[in-house]
């Protein structure tokens, strides 16, 4: 079917003109051009009219549409053969499908797997069983086990606090620090920090979060209209992933979280998680945040103090192997690289 | 016949459109063959007895071979997965 059909691909964003007609043809199709998109394929007919898209993010294949004159030409199959091929590339393996819930047929005949799906939005990934193959082999606690998942960039004295409270109140503590390489300190340094940083904690097991919490596959954007994003379809399907499988397969009863005084996102986030994790039986408990001179102890005012160079007061925000990091020659360099960011 | 073939890297081959197949091959310990497919009821098993054949031809002992099968023929199932194998070896880009 693809001789009629004129296929582009796009290594990189599509620009101007070429963007914004795929633009419009997303949003014919209900869909919304997402800014983090990495690649695209786009199929033209004879009239040079946008027969069928899709694009890819990261390990994330999304807006995958086929104008509705051309449905049942095989067009869906081109689109994923494309950004497969596209995806296998770049060197990713393990793929995710977003899409919505009606089409789960359609693209089970592609190789996805259900992850999971909320009201709007469906999560699909390559690998049969992934989620639940990754959320049995984490290391198992026993008796009244809870969550916390964070990002630490960089491990402060605020996780640690909060670390420290919630640790205390439960026989084991699940601490997940997100895998997701995408903001200032790199997700391996993330994770050493706070390992050696929660290691005289007995009771704390850390563990990464792969692709399956907070991920470019987790907390998408794309389906939402502009408002929707205020009414909070953003991380449904985070949520519903976490009880759906990190609950069961740790025995999760309780989830902790910092109090939310500054990103309206994760106040959002915080809000629906008291809606959606009670329905798998997870308390969800609101702590409050540590606070150093008159404010909250958070890592996105220590990444503020590095970028304006204000190294000194960040000190008695950050706990020794955080500090300790900023000295070393990879440390010096994120410093370096947040200066140069503002 | 070539000499015994060693995969080492990840490599894919073919589409999902209709009477075409998707492989990806990806270096292993030994051999395992995982099958998609539409016609799986009634092909399955000459399928898997024609990728593992094209393997043991190119002396492969060792990867993981899955395949979409969208209703390919065997040539091109042959195809495919020869194809698959040699950018896996190293061979071709």
């Amino acid at each position: 079917m693809q001789g009629e059909f004129l296929q582009q691909l796009y290594q990189s964003p599509p620009a101007g003109a070429a963007r914004r007609r795929l633009e419009a043809f997303l949003q014919k199709q209900g869909l919304r051009y997402d800014q983090g998109v990495e690649f695209a394929a786009v199929f033209y007919d004879s009239q040079g009219e946008i027969a069928a898209a899709g694009a890819l993010q990261r390990n994330v294949l999304k807006c995958v549409a086929v104008d509705e004159q051309y449905r049942g030409e095989g067009l869906t199959a081109s689109v994923i053969s494309a950004l497969r091929a596209a995806a296998f590339d770049r060197g990713q393996r393990k793929l995710f499908l977003f899409t919505k819930p009606h089409n789960d047929r359609m693209f089970g005949e592609f190789g996805f797997y259900e992850v999971a799906r909320t009201g709007d939005m469906l999560l699909m990934e390559s690998e049969k069983g992934g989620a639940r193959c990754f959320t049995e082999s984490l290391r198992k606690g026993t008796g009244r086990q809870a969550a916390v998942v964070a990002n630490c960039n960089p491990f402060t004295l605020g996780h640690r606090y909060l670390v420290e409270q919630a640790a205390a109140q439960c026989d084991a503590l699940h601490l997940f620090i997100l895998s997701e390489d995408a903001g200032l300190f790199p997700a391996r340094v993330r994770m050493e920090l706070v390992q050696k940083g929660v290691a005289d904690l007995s009771n704390v097991l850390v563990h990464p979060t792969s692709d399956y919490l907070i991920s470019a596959a987790t907390f998408p954007t794309y389906f939402l209209k502009e408002g929707q994003i205020e009414s909070g379809a953003g991380g449904a399907l985070d949520l519903t992933i976490f009880g759906q499988y990190f609950v069961p397969a740790l025995e999760i009863t309780r989830r902790f979280v910092g109090q939310e005084p500054l990103s309206p996102v994760t106040a959002l986030y915080n809000r629906q998680m008291k809606e959606i994790l009670p329905q798998y039986g997870v308390e969800v408990v609101e702590l409050p945040r540590k606070e150093a001179a008159g404010a909250v102890i958070s890592a996105s005012r220590v990444r503020a103090l590095l970028a304006e160079d204000r190294l000194e007061e960040i000190r008695p925000l950050t706990p020794e192997v955080t500090w300790e990091f900023l000295q070393s020659p990879e440390g010096r360099d994120v410093v370096r690289r947040a200066k140069e960011g503002l | 016949m070539s000499p015994d073939m060693k995969i080492t890297k990840a490599a894919a081959a073919g589409t999902m459109e209709s009477s075409d197949v998707y492989v990806e091959i990806q270096p292993a310990g030994q051999i395992s063959v995982q099958i998609e497919s539409v016609v799986f009821q009634q092909f399955g098993r000459q399928i898997d007895q024609a990728v593992r054949q094209v393997l043991e031809e190119h002396g492969v002992t060792g990867a993981s071979v899955s395949l979409n099968d969208k209703g390919a023929v065997e040539c091109v199932i042959r195809a495919r997965v020869e194809t698959a194998l040699k950018r896996a070896e190293g061979g071709e880009n």
